[in-house]
């Protein structure tokens, strides 16, 4: 079947990051935030396989260790929000009423803000670092996993299945976590894929406007900002973590493609 | 007279529409005893599936109740909160609906799904919930039940899957049974196989059935009673053999008519002319008028009342001279 070659392609290329990133100190032998100060912006070549930024450290030892920090944040910026959302999203549905117009209201007081002011903003306030890009990308993240459950929630509310569930007596709880959460779900997880990516960009973004994972630590986006003054002879130096962030993008969007045909029928 | 198990007394339910809200239900009375088996019959929109919504506390949120009571052993549920309301419910009655793929959880296997109110709502241990289960499915004719236990709904027959929702309605043990065309989805034979089984829970247990359907045929095989329903009224009400010999309402005369005789070679089946009557608007004549053969300038003054009519109960205007409708009428359609 073509979806499930979709999905197996993708996790194949992210688990392939994932597995270089785990088992980095093994595969090159350089440490990501040492300086050599006598051979700096190297190209190319046998020894520093993707050369050496302008303090002489080994790029390619930088990438694969900054793909530890983004991977993890990227998955924990979005794996935080997505409980929140969900939860707000079927609360909201279920109760209806006052609690859903409360909670709505919230989202679209969160919604109202354009992301990256939000996240600068709550960045700026908190003091960069990688709790602060996490608690800034949950902030904003929630709204849309909140906004597509809920509208699941409502289609699935008045399904008969779940009329029958309530007519049977059982505990609105069963009804709500048995019967409701497995079939309003998998939009909400085919979305997060795509999350992914975007908080990884947002960490990124961030990381680029100096607001993100504070240096020396290998992060892409902070590797592009570096780079970026060297953009026209060293121009390797801000393309391949951006090629990274591609790679990563381009995985997910496979698994999630991959999800939507499986989940969706 | 004891109270009967449930009581709907002058029931009106209104649904707000892009049009206006629409009066679905207007006044609609009925009892259900242990043991009774009512049909309540109508065409698409009569209000016929909004009543037993309206019982069960399944209104759409664009409807509600806006007048009457309904009686469940002799408690008025419109009192009670929210979570009382549905015990009460729970421990009196279950449904069963027209499609059961759709009423039947798509992620969960049919044995725990027909395990789960022993096991959630009566506290039975895991092992036991799982025997009332498989003794649930025996008893509605799914034979194999140990190997059927964990199949999932669309691995299953339509038929099948009656049984199954059938088989979660009776694990409350409920004493009303409602029904919602349950068998117009199915082909003919299932459909047979449906209603007997609904006969013999009936005769064996001493369940009550209300049962919603367009399907005459269906309401003869099964109901003592029927209820005639027409522009969220009933428009006559008796005995299933009372109605289906002497009608005392044109409506149900004419559906009556409508219906094929498979003794008889027609050229065309009779068809009742006209539609519906649009419930938003305010109803000052008999809403059937219109498309009635037998129609006077008195229907249009005002709304006949359900009144008794021979041994039935009927809200027609003229529905004394229903002895002479049959001969009138092919006289008529000759003429036609």
């Amino acid at each position: 079947m073509k979806s499930s070659k979709t999905l197996y392609v993708g996790a194949g290329l992210l688990g392939f990051l994932a597995l270089v990133a785990i088992f980095a100190p093994l595969i090159t032998h350089y440490d990501p935030t040492e300086q050599d100060l006598m051979n700096t912006l190297l190209g190319p070549s046998m020894h520093h396989w993707a050369g050496t930024d302008p303090l002489g450290r080994d790029v390619f030892t930088r990438l694969i260790y900054g793909a530890r920090v983004d991977l993890a944040i990227g998955l924990s910026a979005v794996i935080l929000p997505y409980i929140i959302g969900v939860c707000l999203g079927l609360l909201s549905a279920w109760k209806g009423g006052k609690t859903d117009s409360f909670i709505m209201r919230i989202v679209d007081t969160f919604l109202a803000f354009p992301f990256y002011v939000l996240a600068i903003a709550l960045v700026f306030i908190f003091g960069p670092g990688i709790k602060s890009i996490i608690v800034a990308i949950t902030l904003g993240g929630w709204v849309a996993y909140c906004r597509i459950v809920r509208s699941n929630v409502l289609v699935a509310k008045e399904q008969d299945y779940i009329h029958a569930a309530k007519l049977t007596g059982l505990p609105g709880r069963r009804i709500l976590f048995r019967h409701m959460l497995p079939n309003v779900i998998s939009q909400s997880i085919v979305f997060a894929m795509s999350d992914i990516v975007l908080s990884i960009l947002a960490i990124v973004s961030l990381g680029y406007l100096g607001l993100g994972v504070p240096v020396p630590t290998a992060e892409w986006g902070s590797m592009i900002q570096e780079g970026q003054p060297y953009i026209t002879e060293q121009w390797w130096l801000a393309t391949i973590p951006g090629l990274m962030v591609v790679y990563v993008g381009f995985s997910l969007s496979l698994i999630g493609d991959g999800l939507v045909a499986r989940l969706e029928r | 007279m004891t109270t009967p198990l449930i009581s709907v007394q002058n029931l009106t339910v209104e649904i707000k529409t892009g049009r206006g809200l629409l009066k679905a239900i207007r006044g609609v009375s009925f009892d259900i005893n242990l043991g009774d088996a009512i049909g309540i019959v109508g065409e698409s929109g009569s209000g016929k599936s909004i009543t037993l919504k309206a019982i069960l506390d399944l209104l759409p949120t664009n409807a509600r109740i806006t007048g009457g009571k309904i009686f469940i052993n002799g408690v008025d549920v419109s009192g009670l909160k929210p979570k009382a309301r549905r015990a009460l419910l729970s421990d009196n009655s279950a449904m069963i609906f027209q499609d059961a793929i759709a009423a039947l959880n798509p992620v969960i296997k049919i044995g725990d799904q027909i395990a789960e109110v022993p096991r959630y709502r009566l506290g039975k241990s895991e092992e036991e919930s799982k025997k009332i289960a498989l003794s649930l499915m025996a008893k509605v004719g799914i034979t194999d039940g140990e190997s059927r236990y964990d199949l999932y709904p669309h691995q299953l027959s339509g038929g099948l899957r009656q049984r199954v929702a059938i088989a979660i309605a009776l694990s409350g043990d409920p004493k009303i049974l409602f029904c919602d065309e349950p068998t117009t989805a199915l082909d003919v034979t299932i459909q047979a196989q449906v209603l007997r089984l609904l006969k013999e829970l009936r005769e064996n247990s001493g369940l009550g059935i209300v049962f919603v359907t367009h399907d005459l045929a269906v309401v003869n095989e099964l109901c003592d009673d029927i209820k005639v329903m027409y522009a969220g009224r009933f428009v006559e009400a008796g005995t299933v053999e009372n109605v289906f010999t002497k009608p005392t309402h044109p409506y149900t005369f004419s559906l009556l008519k409508a219906a094929p005789d498979p003794d008889k070679a027609v050229h065309r089946l009779f068809t009742i002319s006209g539609e519906a009557p649009n419930l938003t608007q305010p109803v000052v004549a008999c809403p059937f008028a219109p498309r009635c053969f037998a129609a006077t300038s008195e229907c249009q003054t005002s709304e006949p009342n359900l009144l008794p009519m021979a041994e039935s109960l009927s809200a027609c205007f003229h529905s004394k001279n229903h002895v002479n409708w049959a001969s009138e009428d092919s006289e008529k359609s000759v003429a036609r």
